[in-house]
């Protein structure tokens, strides 16, 4: 009997194995550098519109009125426009949404309305913006007789917004443990004091996340808008902050943006993209501020 | 026209600060159908209201339409600066845009191309709420349907840049939107009359074949506010911004700050 002596190396790499390894490698590398290629639209989006807008860039941009037919000057009534419409929308759908999703999420049994309703929430989450536009126009402007106007276009936006709110909210609330609630009813408190004392608080940081998300939405529409209360322009004092009353027209970034593009003569492009850079930095500015917000509050958590 | 309206806007803030001027665009169609509705006080309108619109809008309002001319426009032919071509009859361009027209080659316009796969006319024009749509579908068409596969756009702006990028194009729009790129026409009412380029003068006096009244309508008695932009739109400051904006003026002796009463029959 002979003893094959020499098995070689057993921790040796076998071919196959070999071959696995640069397979695995292969695909890890083509996977990050389809990562990476995501990022490029990004960064060519923003460079292209830093090119573009470069000469028009200033600081007065954002507080000057526009002048000689919108060629000159810069995006104060559209800017200002913008940030009625978001703050507006955002404060009548965030109590709404919330209040609905602390209803479903807290208190609603699984009954078959509450399926239905949950359907209808998601479903009202992928209506297309035209859609809601039109029926901002029905039920705001003619139904409601609020007319072409700031009020009519904040609530259109809301209706808009309101899907997610609710649904973000929902999942935010579901993420705080149920021992948490469990613990505070032991103690003898009803559903209501736990949701204020306990649930509500530890939820703060995700409903702030589901807000913020539709600010940058809310902000970039210009369907809804169009149909319910923005105007091609409208005078107003550099830097007045009362600029519009709610039953009054404005102007918007996202519709000053199409309305320099395509409408205005004799525009400088550098301008149309200074508007576009402006509208980022208006979502980015409120969005930083409201994450800081929510790592503040999350701060504050001791689980 | 909506230019015009935003500068006269603009404008306006400094004469009369405490009133406001908002201005939407869209077309003459949409500004008509505002007033209707009463959500506008004026609408501005580059060709006639209709009588179905004077109609609804008294039926509306009860109020009786009235009408301002507060300019003129000449509507000019657009082609690439390039193009040889340099005029045009009324009955050439009702063959090239008409629904039942003839014309779709360059050289059946007599202008030969280098390359005969280019020789098929793009043509561009308004979206059919312009009041330029209209004023045309009126005026050279004698109201036949514009031809399918006409490019229709959505402001006088895009037409012009569309046609400075195309050289094979050609389109119709206000005399003020000219570009570097682009050439106007001499425009002829039928063959052997003199072709007359859109100017001022040649507006004014009618010489030029396709020229147009602006129109700024209001429905009944207007406000003080009202009246008094009114009033200065027909001041000389108020059509100083006309010329501004490429269009005509309406000379002194010609201006009606009173308007003129739409007949609307019931």
């Amino acid at each position: 009997m002979k003893i094959q002596a020499d098995v070689g190396n057993p921790f040796r790499e076998t071919p196959a194995g070999a071959h696995q390894r640069r397979f695995e490698t292969g695909i890890r590398r083509a996977l990050a550098m389809l990562t990476v290629l995501l990022i490029l639209p990004l960064v060519a989006i923003l460079g292209h519109l830093l090119i573009e807008a470069w000469p028009a860039l200033r600081w007065s941009l954002l507080w000057e009125s526009p002048r000689n037919g919108m060629k000159d000057g810069g995006l104060w009534p559209a800017l200002v426009g913008t940030l009625y419409l978001v703050g507006l929308s955002l404060a009548a759908a965030t109590p709404v949404g919330v209040a609905a999703a602390v209803y479903l999420h807290e208190y609603a049994r699984d009954s078959w309305l509450n399926r239905v309703i949950q359907m209808a929430v998601i479903n009202l989450a992928g209506v297309p913006s035209i859609v809601h536009a039109l029926f901002g126009l029905g039920a705001f402007v003619y139904a409601a007789r609020l007319g072409y106007s700031v009020l009519a276009a904040s609530l259109t936006l809301a209706v808009m917004t309101l899907p997610v709110i609710i649904t973000s909210t929902r999942e935010a609330l579901a993420a705080v443990p149920m021992s948490f609630r469990e613990a505070c009813w032991n103690v003898g408190a009803t559903r209501w004091q736990t949701l204020r004392a306990v649930v509500l608080p530890n939820a703060l940081p995700g409903i702030l996340t589901g807000v913020i998300l539709q600010v940058s939405r809310a902000a970039g529409e210009t369907a809804p808008i169009l149909f319910t209360g923005a105007v091609f322009y409208k005078s107003v004092q550099s830097g007045d902050i009362f600029a519009y009353r709610l039953d009054e027209q404005c102007m918007a970034l996202a519709m000053h943006l199409y309305t320099l593009a395509t409408q205005v003569p004799g525009v400088r492009p550098a301008l149309p993209a200074a508007t576009a850079i402006t509208l980022l930095g208006v979502v980015v500015f409120v969005n930083a501020a409201a994450i800081l917000v929510r790592t503040r509050t999350r701060s504050h958590r001791r689980w | 026209m909506v230019n015009l309206a935003q500068a006269w806007a603009e404008a306006y803030a400094g004469v009369e600060p405490g009133v406001r001027v908002e201005v939407s665009g869209g077309g003459s169609g949409v500004g008509v159908a505002a007033l209707i509705r009463g959500s506008a006080d004026l609408a501005n309108s580059s060709r006639d209201l209709k009588a179905s619109e004077a109609e609804a809008a008294l039926k509306a309002t009860g109020k009786e339409p009235r009408e301002y001319v507060v300019g003129y426009d000449a509507l000019a032919i657009y082609v690439h600066r390039d193009n040889p071509l340099e005029s045009i009859t009324l009955e050439q361009l009702r063959e090239l845009f008409a629904v039942d027209g003839r014309i779709s080659r360059w050289s059946e316009l007599g202008v030969r191309l280098p390359n005969p796969r280019h020789d098929r006319i793009v043509r561009v024009g308004r979206q059919s709420s312009g009041g330029t749509f209209e004023f045309l579908r009126h005026r050279v068409l004698e109201d036949r349907d514009f031809r399918l596969g006409t490019l229709e756009l959505n402001g006088s702006k895009e037409v012009v840049e569309l046609i400075a990028n195309t050289p094979t194009a050609i389109g119709y729009s206000g005399m003020g939107y000219a570009v570097a790129g682009v050439k106007l026409l001499r425009v002829a009412e039928r063959v052997g009359d003199e072709a007359v380029a859109p100017s001022p003068e040649a507006t004014i006096s009618g010489r030029y074949p396709i020229a147009r009244s602006l129109l700024v309508y209001g429905l009944g008695e207007p406000r003080p506010e009202v009246k008094a932009y009114l009033a200065w739109i027909l001041s000389d400051a108020g059509q100083g911004w006309l010329t501004v904006t490429g269009f005509v003026p309406v000379p002194p002796e010609r201006r009606q700050p009173g308007g003129r009463l739409v007949e609307v029959s019931r």
